[in-house]
């Protein structure tokens, strides 16, 4: 059906499908760029230490252990048992170091203080150190995410 | 006609969803290392077991004991790591000479029509032997 | 509360301080002549999609890629194997180069032989051979960065030559090289100039050269000049670009289906002090250069024969660089056997360069 004195032209149409075509096109290509350029980085899922160097903690004590790239912190509770931490404190992203004599966590980049347990206690951090899950198995001593639980 | 229209836009959204759906098969697996002989862990995207050593107080993980220096001593050679990777390979290089085809469609009939245009003297009224017409279009078409 | 954009009002805002109008106004204006040799107009901008193309990717490799001796070729690695489609991002700049130079030359040959550089296009011309030097540059400098054994050798060899220039030789090696020897200093070096140094200068003639496209005109035959003829011509705005997108799709679809297929591998990593690899030579546009160094025996009476070759080399580039002013009646006997000179030329390039390969 011919409609005279269209407003939508045929010219007007050629341009939209190019231009329509050439937009998907463009995608496909965008997206591979997209995905190298912004490649993710993983945090492992879990570490695998050797429980020999750990085994000589006393409760108390707090050792470090790497967890990917970011510091992860090992504390030998009363009964034994390890309690896991990511050591990067919650303000913005620094790493948190261990103050043995007054028991505490400090994070040097805005003052921010965290308790044994790693709750955050002063300062700016808005939320508890990240707990990870740690569970002697054998001569390993495995370190997992929470929930990730334990692989046979 | 209506029907060009649709199936313009049936065409258009297959041709756009199928590789995107390609690309998202084949997301990850990108072709093996032949062949290294090499002490760090192999290329895989997943995150392995790590080895690691504890480190003393110093909050910042210290690196293990620096690795031994062993150079690769077999070359690394493209391939693909699975029938996956292939097909989605496949599945671009096909879309990809479509999508040229058509925009080469495309394009003829633009560079056609301004073709046309040019020897009609469609922007030079003057010249144009339409210059006696009043019902000529005018620009701002 | 809906918020009219008036691009009118905004392309006024621009030209208030800008200016710019007349030279849109200008280009618009453009006309490209139509004869039987107006298919050679293309090549010009085929070179621009693939030197587009070699940015993108460079960018994209450059985020990865550790310029050190010991992170080279280890980058280069995770570059090819953990980050996804990276195989292809350095295929594509790997053959992206070769297209490159590649269209570079067959744009040298069409010039040459339409004898395009003749007046008023010297100047282009000029702009022109400094752009295949720098070009033939980035291949070079870009074919060290993965720092494998072929690559190394090559860089030995190729740093090695202008020691045989009397004088300043031994200097300008020692510069590109970041000492006496090859070492992680000139991977480094070759890095800066491939990223920045050469770039700054490639876009700096290339703007001169474009520019001087543009305010010369495209050139036509000679023989059309001669007569005087009136050729016709189409617009470069739209006519022209719209066929330029057909060639240029043409072009990139050829080139994808190339870099998707023949991926280049990585050889074994480097190693200073390990012995030249077998097979060891330069990129395809340098092995007629190649050959034609190896055929000069060592020693010619008081000089080496590495000398009297790379002599004859840049007496010929010299000549070359100055043709428009050496073949100014390019409407004589001078410019035919100027043409013969360029089949020659083209033969002996192609005989040697398959010569070294044997």
């Amino acid at each position: 059906m011919r409609i005279d004195n269209a407003y939508f032209t045929r010219r007007k149409f050629l341009n939209s499908l190019l231009g329509g075509w050439l937009g998907a096109v463009a995608a496909t290509f965008i997206t591979p760029i997209v995905k190298f350029v912004w490649p993710p980085y993983k945090e492992p899922d879990e570490v695998k230490l050797v429980f020999a160097d750990f085994s000589g903690m006393k409760p108390g004590e707090v050792k470090n252990f790497a967890w990917g790239v970011k510091p992860g912190i090992l504390k030998r509770a009363a009964d034994g048992s390890f309690i896991a931490m990511v050591g990067v404190c919650t303000h913005l992203d620094c790493n948190v170091t261990w103050q043995p004599d007054k028991k505490q966590f400090f994070c040097a980049c805005h003052e921010g203080y965290y308790d044994e347990e790693g709750k955050n206690v002063a300062g700016p951090p808005p939320k508890p150190l990240r707990r990870l899950e740690a569970s002697v198995e054998g001569e390993d001593l495995f370190v997992r995410k929470p929930g990730a639980g334990a692989k046979a | 006609m209506r029907a060009p229209r649709i199936l313009f836009w049936l065409v258009t959204a297959a041709l756009v969803l199928g590789p995107l759906a390609a690309a998202a098969q084949q997301a990850g697996t990108p072709p093996e290392a032949k062949d290294k002989a090499q002490v760090e862990a192999a290329a895989a995207p997943a995150a392995p077991a790590q080895e690691a050593k504890p480190a003393p107080a110093p909050p910042a993980a210290k690196k293990p004991a620096p690795k031994a220096e062993v150079k690769r001593t077999e070359p690394i050679v493209p391939a693909y790591t699975g029938i996956k990777e292939k097909t989605a390979v496949i599945v671009f290089f096909v879309w990809l000479w479509f999508a040229i085809g058509v925009l080469i469609y495309f394009l003829r009939q633009w560079i056609k029509e301004s073709d046309r245009i040019y020897w009609a003297k469609y922007y030079e009224p003057e010249e144009s032997p339409r210059k006696d017409n009043p019902m000529a279009p005018t620009l701002g078409d | 509360m809906k918020i009219k954009i008036d691009m009118k009002k905004f392309a006024a805002w621009f030209d208030d301080r800008l200016a710019l109008t007349p030279i849109f106004k200008y280009m618009t204006h453009k006309e490209v002549p139509q004869h039987e040799h107006s298919f050679w107009y293309y090549t010009g901008s085929s070179i621009l999609l693939f030197l587009a193309i070699q940015i993108v990717t460079g960018i994209m490799l450059a985020l990865y890629y550790q310029p050190t001796l010991e992170g080279a070729t280890a980058s280069i690695e995770r570059i090819m194997t953990e980050l996804p489609l990276g195989w292809l991002v350095r295929s594509v700049h790997s053959w992206g180069a070769t297209f490159m130079i590649a269209f570079v030359m067959v744009h040298l040959l069409a010039i040459w032989f339409t004898k395009s550089y003749r007046k008023p296009r010297e100047a282009t011309w000029m702009t022109g051979m400094m752009l295949l030097v720098v070009s033939m540059m980035f291949g070079f400098t870009g074919y060290l960065l993965p720092w494998d054994d072929l690559s190394l050798a090559a860089t030995k060899v190729g740093t090695n030559i202008p020691v045989a220039i009397p004088v300043v030789g031994k200097w300008v090696t020692q510069f590109l090289r970041g000492g006496d020897d090859v070492t992680g200093d000139t991977l480094t070096r070759f890095f800066i100039f491939h990223v920045c140094v050469m770039p700054l200068i490639l876009f700096a003639i290339l703007a001169i050269h474009v520019l001087l496209v543009q305010k010369e005109g495209m050139s036509i035959p000679l023989k059309d000049e001669l007569a005087k003829k009136k050729v016709p011509s189409l617009p470069f705005w739209p006519n022209f670009v719209l066929r330029e997108v057909v060639i240029w799709l043409v072009l990139f679809g050829v080139f994808m289906t190339i870099a998707l297929a023949f991926a280049p591998s990585l050889g074994p990593t480097a190693d200073l002090l390990a012995p030249a690899p077998e097979g060891v030579k330069p990129e395809w546009y340098f092995l007629f250069l190649f050959q034609t160094l190896k055929i000069f025996p060592a020693n010619m009476g008081p000089v080496t024969g590495e000398f009297v070759a790379v002599l004859i080399i840049v007496i010929t580039i010299v000549i070359i660089f100055f043709l428009p002013f050496i073949d100014n009646k390019p409407e004589g006997k001078k410019g035919k056997i100027f043409q013969y000179l360029g089949i020659i030329g083209v033969i002996y390039a192609i005989v040697f360069s398959i010569w070294s390969l044997l």
